[in-house]
This record gives C-alpha cells, structure tokens and sequence, in this order.
C-alpha cells in the first residue's frame, strides 16, 4: 500500500484548516471596518 | 516628610506588573499585539518551513511505518496544542470569573477556535495515519474517544458564546463550560495508561523518548511554530473582537478617523 495519497491528504486538509483559521479574523476584520467607516462618513454628512 | 522625599520613598511597581496593568487597557492592548503580530506571523512561517523540510526531506524513513510516520510532524503537534490550549482557556476562563479582567476574557474566548482548529487537524491527520497502520481510519477507543469529546467542548463554548447576546454575559458562561470541561484533559492524557488503546502510548517523557534525534527535533520545531501560530491567530482574533465591542468609543473612533487621513 503507497502511503503518499495519506500522507498528501492530511497535509492538504491540514493547511486548509489552519490557512482558515488564520484567514477568517482578517477579512472579518476588513468587513468590520468598512462597516465602520461607512458609518462615519454618514454619521459625518448628516451633521 | 515633604511632597519631593515622599515621591521618592514611595516603593516602584515591578516592570511586569506595570506591563501586566498596561495590557488590561484595550487601545494599549490593541497597538501592542498590533506590532506583535507581524513578528510572530513571520517567525512562524520561517520555523514551520524548516520543520517541515528536516521532517519531509531530511528525516530517514521509519522502520516499521515507512513513510505515512510523516504525518506525525502534523498530528502530534496539533495534539499537544489542542490540549494545551484548552488549558491556557480554562486558566484565563478562571481568572475572568474570579477577576473579571475583560482582555482576559477575550482571550479566553478567542482561544476556542484556534483550539478546534487544532483538535480537528489532529483528528483527521491521525485518522488518515491510522488506515495504513491500523488498517482502519477510526475505532472507539479510549484517546480518540477523548479527543473527539475534546473537540465538542471546544464548539460547545463557542456555541454557548454566542448564543447570548451580551458580550460579557457570554463570555463568563463560556468561561465556566470551559472550567468543568477541563476535567477531560487528564483523561486524554492517561487514556492510553488506563485503557487498553489500539493508540500507542506517548513516545516522548520526561524520562526520556524512544525516537532517533533526525526524526525527534523536526517535531519539536513544528511543536514550537505551533504555539507561535497560537500567538498569532489569538492576538489577530481579540483585535477584531475588541475593535467589535468597543467600536463606539472614543479609542476605536479616533483609530479609524486616523486611518481615513
């Protein structure tokens, strides 16, 4: 039996669920703050 | 005793307790972990490479396991991590409760799903090293069991987090469900001591470890990019968290007017 496709797949499933957990607070935080800053801008005009 | 002699008589606060009070400051915490980050990002990433070429390229294949002992570099790593985690969230999750420090608790919480993510790598890649050497990707025993069980306290407490919609409510109700689920870390520690496991027992104590040093130091780097990647992801997530909670003050206000010039 090759070991290589076992080897492959938990490092391929692996890095997918770090690469996740590293990526999911980044673009959250992009969404976060352009909400933010669109609220400003219209907390700003209305003033 | 004039003002001047009673300035200079009145005792120093230690340097780490000064650091300790500074961190319970959100904007300072936020600026601080804001330059760490990059930093532990990039150690992170150098050290993982190292490791995984020694472990991938360098390390001699294993007498008995041929070549699928690799995934060993994956799987003990995040093993140790899910459980270490756990620990570090229950002892913050305890000094929220006792002390309510709210940077603590944040952690604490931001701690849960780097922890899953752990706990699930460490699943599947020992699933996926168990078929060529077991002969089969799971069975019931005793420290797979555990860690699965490991891995539903860590959605249980983000479940219970955010299911109440008071932040800090929230938060200490998690704190306590992680506190009564530390219970089962001695139990995934001695599963393999108590219980006859298919799981072989740690090769790798205090009183010494069974593994040839080309094969052992590659694992020891990964062990120690894992914890920096902890550091990261966990600093990254209580930003975020604390920029959501607080994004109607005065500290979050000024941050973005400064970034819109």
């Amino acid at each position: 039996m090759s070991h290589t496709p076992f080897i492959l797949a938990s490092y391929l499933i692996s890095t997918a669920v770090l690469l996740w957990a590293a990526l999911a607070p980044v673009f959250n935080k992009r969404g976060l703050l352009q909400q933010l800053k669109a609220r400003q801008a219209r907390m700003d005009k209305t003033q | 005793m004039t003002t001047e002699t009673a300035i200079k008589n009145k005792p120093r606060k230690n340097a780490l307790v000064m650091f300790i009070h500074k961190m319970g400051s959100p904007p300072w915490f936020y600026n601080f972990s804001g330059k760490l980050v990059p930093w532990l990002w990039a150690i992170f990433c150098s050290l993982a490479a190292w490791a995984l070429y020694l472990g991938l390229f360098k390390a001699p294949a294993d007498y008995l396991q041929g070549e699928s002992f690799r995934i060993m570099y994956l799987h003990v790593p995040s093993a140790w991590m899910s459980m270490m985690i756990y620990t570090s969230m229950a002892i913050m999750g305890f000094i929220a409760l006792v002390w309510r420090i709210r940077i603590v608790e944040v952690l604490a919480m931001c701690s849960a799903p780097v922890g899953a993510a752990f706990t699930l790598v460490a699943l599947a890649s020992g699933s996926l090293w168990g078929r060529p050497t077991w002969g089969t990707y799971w069975v019931w025993d005793a420290r797979l069991t555990s860690e699965l069980v490991l891995l539903f306290l860590y959605l249980g407490v983000i479940g219970l987090y955010n299911a109440i919609d008071e932040p800090r409510k929230a938060a200490r109700a998690a704190c306590l469900l992680a506190i009564v689920g530390a219970v089962n870390l001695p139990i995934i520690h001695y599963s393999v001591k108590w219980w006859n496991t298919l799981h072989q027992g740690s090769s790798i104590g205090t009183s010494g470890n069974s593994i040839h040093p080309s094969m052992l130091w590659p694992l020891l780097y990964m062990a120690i990019a894992f914890k920096l990647y902890y550091g990261a992801n966990l600093l990254s997530r209580a930003r975020l968290k604390l920029l959501k909670q607080d994004h109607r003050k005065r500290w979050v206000q000024d941050l973005l007017a400064k970034e819109n010039q």
